[in-house]
Formats: C-alpha cells, sequence, structure tokens
C-alpha cells in the first residue's frame, strides 16, 4: 500500500496539518489505479526541497500559431507544498507575471528557487540578463542592474547557469561560419575547412557584470574538415565536478566541399563536447565520442549534466540511430565504455531527447518522442543498468510536446515537472525516480495555443 | 490674387482628355501637350466666386471647373476660334468667343453669370475633377494631389503619411526603408505602382523614396478594392504614382537644403514641337543626406566591456543616403495615329547606409546598399482607333536592376562610431560575424520585363466595356561574392513570371447620378526554381541544374458604386474578393531554416468591403465644408502561415508554409475639409480600425486566447490635421504667402502579443510647420520648413527613432508659368 512515507520524502518539514491532505491524495491515486509500491526508506539528502521554496512555473503564449510559443512566458510563483497538492489550481496565463521577452523567455532558477535569471531572447533587448527576486504569485521584483552580452553573444543567445552556488552562467556563440577560400579568408587557396568563431563568456551572476571571455577557432581533424564538417553551434555548458572545466555541447553541420551547399544528411562523425579550462576559459580543446554520432548541444534546457556519480551525462540528439546517453569522466574524457541507446532499451526507432535530467541514484527522466510522431513521451532512464522504459499515468495525448521544454525540478528523488497537451489543463507532476512512481500535483489551467515549459 | 488661383486650380488636372482617360482606365497613361491656356474667374452678381461652373469650348473636350475660389482654367488649347460654354445649376448660362493666335499664349477671360430663376429640374451637365472623378466612382480611393506642397521641403512618403488611412513607417530618415499600411494590411499585400507599372520595375533607386512630388501629377490611394485597371494581386490595396506629363515649353527646377546636410533638388521640363508634334521631356532628381539627426532614449546606450549600459545621446553616423535619377521621354503627342507615343528611358542610382536592423538599440557601423536601374519603356495611347469609342493604351517597360548589399565590418561599433573593446582590451567580434549577419557583398540583378494594356469600348455613354492585360516577368541572379568561389557557382536562380486578366463593364446611368463597375480578374503566376547541384554518373561528378516550375491561377472579382441620393450626399460602395500569391519563399522553403517546399500552396484571399459616403461641398456664405467616410472589412481568409514544428530542432525538414491563418480588420475613416474663401484651408481625417486575429478554434475546438485580439505592431489609431492660410501682397504686389501647419497623432500599440508596457510604443504628436513665400512674377517661390518643431521622440517603428527637429530652406523656380 501507498503510505504517507512515500509521500513525506517529497520535501522535508512536512507538517502534520498537511498529512490528512495527503491521505486524501494517497487515496486518489490508488482509485486512479497508479502504481503502488513499498515505501522506500528516506533519502536524507540536502538537495530535498523545503516546503516553502517557491517553484515558479513558466508558460509560454502562442503568437500566430498553437504551440510556437511566439506570444511570450508568463511566469507564476507558488510554494513547493502548494504546487505538489493536486486541491491547488494554477492559472498562470491568466494571473502570472510576463517576462520581457520578445520570444520565448531563456530561464534559469537559483538553487535555493528565490532568484530568477533571465537572458531575453531576440527583440530590442536581445541579450540583456536580468535578475528577479521571487516573491510569490505574480510578484518578481526585477533588480536594477541589468548586463547585455548581445555584443559577445548575439541578441539570441544560448546561455546556462553553473551548479556552483549560482554564482556564475556561461554564455557561447559560434560567429561567421565561413570557408577558409571565402572572399573575407584568403580566394586564392585551395577549400580546407569551414570553421568559425566561437566565444565562451563567464556571467557574473552576483555582481551583474561580465567577469570573463575568450574566442578561439576550434578544429576539427584535417581530414574531418576537408570532407565539410563543422561546428555550427554551441550549447549546454556544464562545470565538471573538479570545478576546473567546462564542457560545452556542440551542434554538427557538414558542407559539401564540391558545391559549397549545406547537407542535409551525412556521414556523422563521432559526438564531440568542448573541453575549456575554469575559470580562465583557456585550453579548448575537443573530445570525441566513438559511442554515438549526434549533437549534444540540447535545445532549450541543458543536456549535459553533472550526476552524483562524479560523470557527466550528455543526451544525443540529431543522432543516426536515436538518441544516446553518453558520458564523460572526471578525466574529462568520454567513457567509451559506455552508452544507454534509447532506441534499443526501449525497442524504437528513431527516439529524440527533447530535454532530460539526472535525478538520482543513476535514475534519469528522459522526455522523448520517436518515429514519425511528435507525441511526447516521458521515459525513466537506469543509467546504471543502461535501461529505460515509458513512465505510464502521465497523460497520453497525441498533443503532449516537449520540444521547447526548458526546465524540471528535483527534489531528492524526486522529479517534478508540468505536463499538458497543447493547449489543455494539465498538472504537475511529482515522479518518483526509486520507485516509478506517479502523483499528480497542482491542476494548470491553460489556454488554447499555449503550453508549459517548466518548472523551477 | 491670380496667382493663388493658378495654384489652386492646377489642382484641376486638363480635364479635356485625361477625365475620358479615366473613365477608360487609362489614367496613367494621360497626356496633353499644346500651348495655349485660358484662364479667369467666375463671380456671382454679388461678386462672390462661383464654384463648379462647367467651362467648355465648344465642339471640343478641352473644359474645366470651376474650383472654389471661383477661378477656372483650360490648358493645351491650340490656335483657333472658339466658344467658350458655362453652364452651373442655379445660374444662367454663358458665352463668349475668343481667339487663339499666338503659342504659349495665356488668355483671360473672366464671367458674371447671374442667378437662375428658371426651373432647373432637366439635364444637369456634370463635370468634375480627375481627383473628384475618381473618387466619386465608387471605389475606397484617395487621390493624392501634390501642386501646393511641391513647393515645400516635404517627401513623397509625408505626403501619404498625412492621408487618412494610410500609415507610412520608416525605419529612419531620409532614403531609409519603408513600410506602407492601409487600413490594417501591410506588407506585400500592399502593391505599389509607378504609372501603372509595379513599382519593382525601377528598384529602390527609383522609389518613393527618392522621388521628389514636384516630379508627381497625383498619387491615387486604392484601399481594398482594385479597378480593373490597374489589376495586380494586391490583397490590401494598390498605391498608384502618376508621374507629371509635363507643361510645354516649361522648365521649373527646385533646390532644398537643410538640417542633416540634407539636399533635395529636381529639375523638370517639355517642348512640344507644334507642327510635327514632336514632344520631349525631361525629369531629374538629386537627393543627399548625412541623416545624422540626434537619438536618445532608453534604446540608445552604449554597452561597456562588462556589459553593463551606458545611456548617450548620439548622432546617427551610419546612415547617409544619396539617390540621383532621371528620366527622357521623346515621343509624338495628339499626330494622326497616337494621341501619345513616347519612348522613355529611366535611370536611377543610389547609396544607402544602414545604422541599424529592425530595432537602433545596436549601431552598425559600414553596412550599405546600392542600386542602380535601367528602365527602357514604351507608351502608347489612342481614341477612338479604328472605331469611334474604341481607346486603347499600352504601357511597357524593360529594365535591369542591380543591388549590392554590403556588410563586411566584423567589429562591435557603439553609439559613438567607435570600436567596441571588450574586458581584455580588443575588438569584440560581431555575433554574426559582420553587422547585420555574416559578411556579405550581395549582388542581386534583376531583369524586369513587364506591360499593362487595355481597350475601352463605349457602347453608348451609358456603358463601357474594358479589357485589359497586364504582365510582369523577372528574372533573378544572385551573387555573394563574401562566399568562395566554388559556392558562388552553386547559387540558384529564381523567376517569376505573372500576368492578370481584367474584364470590367462600367456604367453611368441617371444623369451620372448611379456609377459603377463589375469586374473579374484572373491572375496566373508560375515560377521557376533552379539550383544547380552536382550529380555523380560512372564515377563523374558533373554539375546539373535542377529545374522546378510551379504555377497557379485563381480568380477574383468585384463591384464598386456610387449613387449620389440627394444633391450633396453620394454613397459608395465597393466589394472584392481579393488576392494575394504566394511568395517564392513561400512556396519553395528555405531549405537554410529547413523550411521544406509547398508546391501546393494556394493564394492568400480576403474579402474586402467598403461602405462610405461624400457628404458636400457645403457652401454658406464664403465658408465650403465637406465631409467624408469610409466603413471597411478586410476578412482574410487562406492567411499563409508557418505552423510551428515540434522537430525545428531536428536536422530533418521541418514545416512548410501553409494556408492555415486568418485575420480581420475592421474600421473606419473620416475626413473632414474647410475652407474659407481662397485663403483658408483646413483638412482633418481620422482613422481608426481593429486588426485582430481571427483563427477562433483550436484542434480541441477551444477558442484560442487572442482570437480578437489587435495583431501586434500596428499602428491602429492615427490623427493627421492640416491647416493653411494665403495671405496676399505681403511685401510685395501680386505676392503670396503661404502659412501652413500639420499635426500628426498616432495612438500608442503593443508590439508584441505579450501585451505588456515595455514593449507599447508612446503616444506621438508631431508638429511641422511651413512657410511658403511665392513673388509677384511667379516665376521664384521660397519656402521655408519646420519639421517636428518640439523636437520630439518620434517612432514609425519600435525601438527606432526619426529625425527631431529640422529645419529646411527650399527654392523653386520656373520659366513658363508655376502649376
Amino acid at each position: 500500500m501507498l503510505n504517507i512515507n512515500t509521500y513525506r520524502i517529497m520535501f522535508k518539514n512536512f507538517n502534520l496539518s498537511k498529512r490528512l491532505l495527503s491521505l486524501g491524495m494517497a487515496a486518489a491515486l490508488v482509485s486512479m489505479g497508479a502504481c503502488v509500491e513499498d515505501d522506500v526508506t528516506p533519502d536524507d539528502d540536502d538537495d530535498e526541497i523545503e516546503a516553502d521554496r517557491w517553484l515558479t512555473l513558466a508558460g509560454a503564449f502562442m503568437g500566430e500559431t498553437a504551440g510556437d510559443g511566439n506570444g511570450g512566458t508568463n511566469i507564476y510563483a507558488v510554494s513547493f507544498e502548494d504546487a505538489i497538492n493536486p486541491e491547488t489550481e494554477i492559472d498562470i496565463f491568466n494571473d502570472g507575471e510576463p517576462v520581457k521577452s520578445n520570444r520565448t523567455a531563456r530561464l534559469q532558477v537559483s538553487q535555493d528557487g528565490g532568484t530568477l535569471f533571465n537572458i531575453a531572447y531576440g527583440g530590442e533587448n536581445g541579450g540583456e540578463y536580468a535578475k528577479f527576486d521571487i516573491r510569490g504569485g505574480a510578484s518578481f521584483v526585477q533588480e536594477d542592474v541589468t548586463v547585455n552580452i548581445s555584443q559577445y553573444a548575439g541578441t539570441s543567445p544560448r546561455w546556462s547557469k553553473l551548479y556552483n552556488g549560482d554564482k556564475n552562467g556561461i554564455a557561447v556563440n559560434i560567429a561567421n561560419l565561413a570557408a577558409n577560400n571565402s572572399e573575407e579568408g584568403n580566394p586564392e587557396e585551395e577549400f580546407k575547412y569551414y570553421r568559425g568563431t566561437a566565444t565562451v563568456l563567464d556571467l557574473d551572476l552576483q555582481e551583474t557584470l561580465i567577469s570573463n571571455y575568450k574566442t578561439y577557432e576550434l578544429p576539427l581533424s584535417t581530414e574531418e574538415e576537408l570532407a565539410g564538417h563543422a561546428i555550427f553551434r554551441l550549447d549546454a555548458p556544464v562545470l565538471n565536478q573538479a570545478g576546473d572545466k567546462l564542457l560545452i555541447g556542440t551542434w554538427m553541420r557538414k558542407y559539401d566541399p564540391a558545391t559549397g551547399e549545406r547537407e542535409t544528411e551525412w556521414d556523422r562523425l563521432g559526438t564531440k563536447t568542448l573541453v575549456v579550462d575554469y575559470p580562465s576559459l583557456e585550453n579548448p580543446t575537443l573530445i570525441t565520442s566513438t559511442q554515438a554520432d549526434g549533437d549534444c548541444s540540447g535545445y532549450r534546457s541543458n543536456v549535459n549534466q553533472l550526476a552524483d556519480d562524479g560523470y557527466i551525462y550528455q543526451a544525443t540528439t540529431r543522432n543516426s540511430n536515436g538518441s544516446h546517453i553518453l558520458r564523460i569522466g572526471s578525466n574529462n574524457e568520454y567513457d567509451n565504455s559506455y552508452a544507454l541507446s534509447l532506441d534499443d532499451a526501449l525497442g524504437l526507432t528513431d527516439t529524440y531527447v527533447d530535454a532530460w535530467r539526472y535525478v538520482s541514484k543513476g535514475i534519469g527522466y528522459a522526455l522523448i518522442r520517436h518515429g514519425e510522431e511528435d507525441q511526447g513521451y516521458v521515459v525513466r532512464m537506469d543509467l546504471n543498468q543502461k535501461t529505460a522504459s515509458i513512465v505510464q499515468g502521465l497523460p497520453d495525448d497525441p498533443d503532449v510536446r516537449f520540444n521547447q521544454f526548458q526546465s524540471f525540478l528535483v527534489s531528492g528523488d524526486y522529479l517534478i515537472l508540468p505536463i499538458s497537451p497543447l493547449g489543455q489543463d494539465g498538472n504537475i507532476y511529482i515522479l518518483d525516480s526509486q520507485t516509478n512512481q506517479v502523483t499528480k500535483g497542482a491542476k494548470l489551467i491553460n489556454q488554447p495555443g499555449n503550453h508549459f515549459i517548466g518548472a523551477f | 490674387m491670380k496667382g493663388m488661383k493658378i495654384t489652386l486650380l492646377s489642382g484641376y488636372l486638363r480635364l479635356g482628355l485625361i477625365t475620358v482617360l479615366i473613365f477608360s482606365g487609362l489614367a496613367s497613361q494621360a497626356q496633353s501637350l499644346h500651348a495655349a491656356t485660358i484662364k479667369g474667374e467666375i463671380l456671382d452678381s454679388r461678386s462672390n466666386p462661383i464654384p463648379g461652373v462647367i467651362v467648355r469650348i465648344k465642339d471640343s473636350p478641352y473644359h474645366a471647373i470651376s474650383s472654389i475660389d471661383g477661378s477656372y482654367q483650360i490648358k493645351n488649347v491650340p490656335k483657333g476660334n472658339f466658344e467658350l460654354m458655362l453652364s452651373c445649376l442655379g445660374y444662367q448660362e454663358d458665352s463668349k468667343n475668343i481667339v487663339v493666335d499666338v503659342e504659349e499664349a495665356v488668355v483671360q477671360l473672366d464671367f458674371l453669370l447671374t442667378e437662375s430663376t428658371t426651373d432647373l429640374d432637366g439635364v444637369v451637365v456634370q463635370a468634375q475633377s480627375v481627383k473628384s472623378e475618381i473618387e466619386t466612382k465608387g471605389f475606397a480611393v484617395e487621390v493624392v494631389e501634390t501642386q501646393k506642397v511641391a513647393l515645400q521641403s516635404l517627401q513623397t512618403n509625408d505626403l501619404l503619411n498625412r492621408t487618412a488611412g494610410i500609415k507610412v513607417r520608416q525605419n529612419g530618415g531620409l532614403g531609409s526603408r519603408v513600410d506602407y499600411n492601409l487600413n490594417g494590411m501591410s506588407g506585400n499585400s500592399v502593391k505599389i505602382f509607378i504609372d501603372g507599372l509595379s513599382i519593382s520595375t525601377y528598384g529602390s533607386s527609383f522609389s518613393l523614396n527618392s522621388i521628389p512630388p514636384a516630379l508627381i501629377e497625383r498619387i491615387e490611394v486604392y484601399k481594398g478594392v482594385i479597378p480593373a485597371h490597374l489589376a495586380d494581386d494586391a490583397l490590401g490595396g494598390a498605391i498608384n504614382v502618376i508621374l507629371k506629363k509635363g507643361v510645354v515649353n516649361n522648365l521649373s527646377a527646385s533646390v532644398s537644403y537643410g538640417s542633416f546636410n540634407t539636399l533635395q533638388s529636381n529639375v523638370n521640363a517639355a517642348y512640344r514641337d507644334e507642327a510635327t508634334g514632336f514632344t520631349t521631356k525631361v525629369s531629374a532628381f538629386y537627393n543627399s543626406s548625412d541623416n545624422d539627426y540626434e537619438v536618445w532614449g532608453k534604446f540608445v546606450r552604449n554597452i561597456l566591456a562588462n556589459g553593463r549600459y551606458d545611456y548617450v545621446r548620439a548622432k546617427r553616423f551610419n546612415d547617409a543616403y544619396r539617390s540621383v535619377g532621371g528620366k527622357v521621354d521623346l515621343g509624338y503627342t495628339n499626330v494622326k495615329w497616337a494621341d501619345q507615343f513616347f519612348l522613355s528611358y529611366t535611370g536611377s542610382d543610389d547609396y544607402n547606409e544602414i545604422q541599424h536592423g529592425t530595432y537602433m538599440s545596436i549601431p552598425y557601423e559600414g553596412r550599405f546598399g546600392t542600386s542602380q536601374s535601367h528602365v527602357l519603356g514604351l507608351t502608347y495611347l489612342k481614341e477612338d482607333l479604328g472605331i469611334k469609342g474604341l481607346d486603347v493604351n499600352f504601357t511597357g517597360s524593360l529594365s535591369k536592376i542591380n543591388e549590392v548589399v554590403t556588410d563586411t565590418v566584423k567589429w562591435n561599433y557603439n553609439w559613438f562610431g567607435e570600436m567596441s573593446l571588450g574586458l581584455d582590451g580588443n575588438p569584440i567580434l560581431r555575433p554574426s560575424g559582420a553587422q547585420q549577419g555574416a559578411p556579405t557583398m550581395n549582388h542581386i540583378d534583376r531583369k524586369v520585363a513587364t506591360f499593362r494594356a487595355g481597350a475601352t469600348y463605349e457602347i453608348n455613354p451609358n456603358h463601357k466595356i474594358f479589357l485589359g492585360q497586364s504582365y510582369y516577368s523577372m528574372d533573378r541572379d544572385e551573387q555573394d561574392f563574401m562566399k568562395s568561389a566554388v559556392e558562388r557557382e552553386f547559387i540558384g536562380t529564381r523567376d517569376l513570371q505573372k500576368s492578370i486578366t481584367s474584364l470590367s463593364y462600367e456604367l453611368d446611368m441617371l444623369q451620372s447620378k448611379l456609377k459603377g463597375s463589375v469586374f473579374g480578374k484572373y491572375y496566373y503566376q508560375g515560377i521557376d526554381r533552379m539550383d544547380p547541384m552536382l550529380v555523380e554518373e560512372n564515377g563523374t561528378t558533373t554539375r546539373i541544374e535542377d529545374r522546378v516550375k510551379s504555377s497557379r491561377n485563381t480568380t477574383g472579382y468585384g463591384a464598386a458604386f456610387s449613387y449620389r441620393l440627394i444633391r450633396p450626399l453620394t454613397i459608395l460602395a465597393s466589394a472584392e474578393k481579393a488576392v494575394r500569391m504566394p511568395s517564392e519563399g513561400e512556396i519553395f522553403g528555405s531549405p537554410g531554416d529547413n523550411i521544406v517546399e509547398n508546391l501546393g500552396i494556394r493564394p492568400e484571399i480576403s474579402d474586402n468591403l467598403n461602405l462610405g459616403f461624400i457628404l458636400g461641398d457645403f457652401e454658406h456664405r464664403s465658408h465650403t465644408f465637406s465631409f467624408t467616410g469610409t466603413g471597411f472589412i478586410r476578412d482574410t481568409q487562406d492567411k499563409i502561415i508557418q505552423q510551428i514544428n515540434p522537430r525545428i530542432n531536428d536536422a530533418v525538414q521541418t514545416n512548410p508554409f501553409e494556408n492555415l491563418g486568418k485575420t480581420k480588420s475592421i474600421g473606419f475613416e473620416g475626413q473632414v475639409k474647410y475652407a474659407h474663401r481662397n485663403s483658408f484651408r483646413a483638412i482633418l481625417n481620422v482613422s481608426k480600425f481593429n486588426s485582430q486575429y481571427n483563427t477562433k478554434f483550436d484542434s480541441n475546438g477551444n477558442v484560442y486566447a487572442n482570437y480578437g485580439q489587435q495583431i501586434p505592431n500596428e499602428p491602429f489609431f492615427t490623427i493627421n490635421s492640416s491647416i493653411d492660410y494665403t495671405l496676399r501682397d505681403v511685401v510685395k504686389s501680386g505676392s503670396l504667402l503661404r502659412l501652413s501647419h500639420y499635426f500628426g497623432f498616432v495612438d500608442r500599440f503593443y508590439t508584441t502579443w505579450l501585451e505588456i508596457e515595455d514593449f507599447r510604443t508612446p503616444r506621438q504628436y508631431i508638429n511641422d510647420i511651413g512657410a511658403t513665400y511665392t513673388f509677384p512674377d511667379r516665376k521664384l517661390a521660397v519656402s521655408v520648413d519646420l519639421r517636428n518643431v518640439f523636437d520630439k521622440q518620434v517612432y514609425d517603428n519600435f525601438a527606432v527613432q526619426k529625425p527631431g527637429r529640422a529645419l529646411y530652406v527650399k527654392l523653386n523656380y520656373t520659366i513658363g508659368n508655376f502649376r
């Protein structure tokens, strides 16, 4: 039987008055036929979330077409205990606060849930970093000082906060990807390579200023470059456990040197990750996986994650045989003895990871789609056993989409995320990584064409 | 006194030929060149001027109508003996004989009419100015006359912007990019023509940015419903610029200089040989400006090395503009075989620095565009060709347009025009490699062949049939010289052909109380795509050209009617099923952005409806009022949009453009005109519309939250007021001093779907004043214009400031006469 303890470990300081409530929830779960298991020994890790921590929900408005997220972003904060309470109703699109960003905001949150970081994406203020003090509900108080990284990283920058006590954010960019014998290079030369100029920028989140940046070219091997391979984009920076190296995902492109045209299908190279020293940002080197050939740049959320075992796990996309989970060891090299193929583990084809999150004890969850379908699924992955399965008990609807998903919240062994079909009401869901149990949290009121993009 | 009248009168064109031509839909080719001018003024027994008197040379097409101040003018009258007939409702008819025996004669003939005591219940001969003629055919049309303001330092776009229902949105100073919003529709829904031919025939160097008002006879703005003679796939409307046809043996020139080192000049001359009919017209313009006006406010900031903002006031430093152009026409007028036959050459060249992209928050250094165009044209016009009542016209051109966009400066610059330095003291590379994007020296060469031909057959004075055909073809080649030699070999080409056949039937019944037309249009469009590619055969690779042709056709139809209910009130109604053909990008997608092609895409369709009235003129003593108003609906279906694809992140190809959108614009515009004698004139117009997102249900049948929401980034409420006052005999007897004031109001609007204050424009109030002094000899006029008097921050587009206070002085000189 489901017992209260199962629920209790979702957060600490669980007060008595809430117990009755949770009992009700538990009953509801049973009646829903959710997976029910014996309780698990509570894990007293310090990364469990306090009941009064703010959970900020983000939802994207449609622009001209349903699901495009181009109408802007609303945010709304509730206490963690309210968020996981199925009695709560949250109407973010009516009650929330808009984030000043022309298109979907690229948000990050402090570890204590009290501060929201945003870099405006596109528009007149594109590249502008701002900090918001979260006061609950629609109350987000913007700090006076802003800083704009657009000169270094563009008005639509890709960036990620480091998990080093909210001290730093890293923005990355590749500029002017061009052939060596273009007019600006040396037109008389033989073709040798397509290369751009990479920028890695360190943003001091506390002082609100740019503290360092470096630019470099990132050559591949002569042979790879002659074939037309090039790094098109960088994204998803992560700090290693030692805190002395940044690992940055790459998105590869290939040009046909005979025509200069971009190829749409080609024999992909092994997945490559850029490694630079931190905090100096010097010594860029590229490491290559022999286990997969997808890109490891992610999209709206960071696909490179440091696990409690000291490995950095990364999810690949655009992989020739479906997304893989790879890992990089503390020596900052790929562990080429390791790979989790989601196609193999799930028995599907062309799985594609839109976002994923490492939770604890070797368990992570991925938001995927597969084959020709657009429907999104949640997959529980056992990274140690290299197994994976689709989580049952979640909305099974062709309109469930995770392509713009930005953020999950992890509390101890639990993963918390909003799920709804596009334009329909949904819920916050609490997934128990250890038991594979699913619990419904607060109800999320939606509007046609809009979708939820994360819990922060 | 007389000069003023002439100025006023000159708004009324050579009615004789033109009126007929307009009726046949041949307005753009109208031309008539003769020597003499007959003019004068018509007063009643109390010496009050009588407007609206028809003055006709007996047994000829030459006629005129007296204007508000009672003056009339018939131009281009050949030599000979004539009888001048006058008729006007409420007055007794009158006539006088005159002899015109000298070329270039100006014959002054004044009349005194006595009030009629007889009952004028019978036939009333009605004639109108070209402006009023066009405006009472039932279409929602505005005719902008350039005559008076041509003496001022105003640009063509300024005139359009002051017109009801039009919002001109310019991205900065003189020469910068312009978009036109007509009753809530904009972009490529609004088509612009010069003398009936698409403005893309001439390239960006010969555009409304560069052509001075002095070279323009008038501008016709058709809203939503477009007459058959101007048929094009213009979903939202059409702006037709009629270039001046020239006054015979006349030369005029003007030069304006003012703030921001802005120089605007033009010269215009015409000659006709009486014996042979050989006619020459020459016109030319030169414009230049540094556009180094000051900008300030929250969008103007230098970004420091550490990313912090330093808000500054700064002068624009990469915004210079220069354009030069000219047109020569050689041909024959009013000869046996043609009313008009012209061969013309139009050449133009411009240079345009680009200070910033969509928003001015990031200044550019060294990005600029140049363009040149060479256009050869042929015009032929003949009335009564072979049989009486059959009028034909043809206008065609071949053009070669070269445009180059250059952007190779790869460093960040700040608003002081200095290189931005990074934390390490080194210049910072632009995030995309050059100012706006990747480094480019993109040469776009277009060859355009286009013609428009029409024939009108007048079955009888009440019924006419018009058949028109237009054709447009464009071959485009693109070469980016910043790319490698290999890459340049593999750039594709796109060729477009478009043809439109239109048929209309026009009626004019009940003594012109009821006028109208019904029309149908057949549109055809074909686009050839050629992409070079390599194929491997038997071990050897060869370059082949992959060609795809996509063509589509559709039909549209519409009608326009006007009915004069009672004497001062005319009701106008027009409706059209309007069409916009998909663009090349919408059909073929964009491989670079992973957008796949959709060869089956259909045209956008919009049901456009206008319902309006003209009330007036009302006259009370020396006061004249008139009112006009129009309500409109633009209901657009099959709007071409791209659905979001959850696989946008994927390497695989993504969604094509599809016919899925719906928008609707509902609004009204109104205009009040007031005049006191011929010295004071005021025009006030208001335009307000609600242009809304009109897709109602999502796939689950729920109503979208933004269903009915105002589409962002469209100014939807504007007011314009123009006042001018003319003083006579200032300093010198016979001189004129015209004082003018313009006020414009644009209400605030949101620039994004997210309706928050940060993304809302401020309310804007713009004031311009001007003074024009015309010397007694009527040859020289000097004007002084003070624009944006209160130095307000003015924005047409979000975060793009337009010039502040600016002063211009202009000299106009005419040999012949001021028109």
